[in-house]
């Protein structure tokens, strides 16, 4: 970057500089930086793989311990207690799942005793050929579940839920 | 209309006395150079491309890929820094290279019920990541959460022990037997806590 001290007058010390270099690298980084950036806010949903899979043996649950599963399925989803095996059916609302009443249920379930000083819940997702789960259904399944209270949410293989409905 | 002398004028009816006045003529006797004033100019240029430096180094987390949609979810954590696992609408990548194909995935039935080609790479990199904080290879507030972990500490948001933890970028119609199988390698390898990344609303 140049610079031109004084103007042929003695007594000025007035010194400019030669800003146009600068203004140049500015446009050109404004520019680059404006088509290469992302817009996207991105964020996370922490998870947990619980339950047993495939390869592990039967894990013993503790019998005090009483967990509370949702198993969402194609065209519906269980909530479900261990220990006390009790299930709720949300079956689907026209084309989607009913969140509404999963969000009232999860609800209804955290205000209760078992879980007022907990937040763990396990979610597993049934898909088949036939009748596909898709991943964002499990994803707004967790995100009900973290907007209720129970933060610290597992995915489980559907075998592996501590509380599964018997069809 | 009347006949004007010869001198600067800004197109045909509009007179560029005001400039002349304070520049000089076009006689020759003073310059007539105008002086802008840059300083706002720059001073504006320099907070948009801070701004923009800001932005674009908070989102270079995970790579846009061709055929993937991410779920939109109402989370508001932000994304940590991990080895990402990417699942397109064909293809699965561990860190930008290709493990399998999703139809070969979803075709595979096999009793141990996870990816072999992407549980390799998982567990070399999960032994890595171990090795890295065993020795205090990563910054000092990620060793602190390993510390809290062990502890049953909960950890800050974005400051989650790097041991054990990976990111899911998958696309949004990803079938969940996928996901399944996914997470099961996971947790095979060692990687026991997954980020799964989400679209804000």
């Amino acid at each position: 970057m140049g610079a031109t001290i004084g103007t042929g007058d003695k007594k000025s010390v007035n010194v400019e500089l030669n800003i146009v270099p600068f203004i140049d690298l500015m446009s050109c980084l404004t520019a680059f930086l404006l088509v290469t950036a992302v817009w996207v806010n991105i964020a996370q949903i922490n998870i947990q793989p619980k339950g047993k899979t495939r390869d592990q043996a039967q894990v013993q649950q503790d019998d005090e311990h009483v967990t509370l599963s949702v198993l969402v399925q194609s065209d519906r989803i269980w909530v479900g207690l261990s220990r006390v095996n009790e299930f709720q059916d949300i079956p689907k609302k026209a084309d989607d799942q009913d969140w509404d009443k999963l969000e009232t249920t999860l609800k209804e379930h955290k205000a209760s005793a078992f879980f007022a000083d907990r937040s763990d819940l396990e979610i597993a997702a049934e898909s088949t050929t036939a009748a596909p789960v898709k991943y964002q259904d499990i994803i707004h399944a967790m995100d009900v579940a973290v907007k209720v209270g129970f933060i610290d949410v597992g995915l489980s293989d559907p075998q592996g839920l501590a509380a599964r409905p018997s069809l | 209309m009347p006949v004007h002398s010869a001198g600067p004028r800004l197109y045909a009816s509009v007179k560029f006395k005001h400039l002349v006045r304070g520049a000089g003529s076009a006689a020759g006797t003073r310059p007539a150079n105008i002086s802008l004033n840059l300083t706002p100019f720059v001073d504006m240029m320099t907070i948009l491309v801070t701004f923009l430096l800001m932005v674009f180094g908070s989102s270079s987390l995970l790579q846009a890929q061709k055929g993937l949609e991410l779920p939109i979810a109402m989370a508001r954590e932000t994304l940590q820094q991990a080895p990402v696992i990417i699942v397109t609408k064909s293809e699965i990548t561990y860190q930008g290279q290709l493990v399998a194909t999703v139809d070969s995935v979803l075709r595979d039935d096999s009793p141990t019920f996870k990816i072999d080609a992407l549980f390799e790479r998982l567990d070399a990199a999960a032994k890595k990541i171990k090795e890295d904080v065993a020795l205090g290879r990563q910054p000092k507030d990620l060793i602190k959460a390993c510390e809290d972990a062990k502890s049953n500490i909960r950890p800050a948001p974005g400051k989650i022990c790097p041991d054990g933890l990976a990111i899911l970028q998958a696309d949004e119609s990803t079938d969940a037997r996928l996901i399944n199988k996914i997470v099961n390698t996971a947790k095979a390898a060692g990687f026991d806590n997954l980020l799964f990344a989400v679209k804000n609303k």
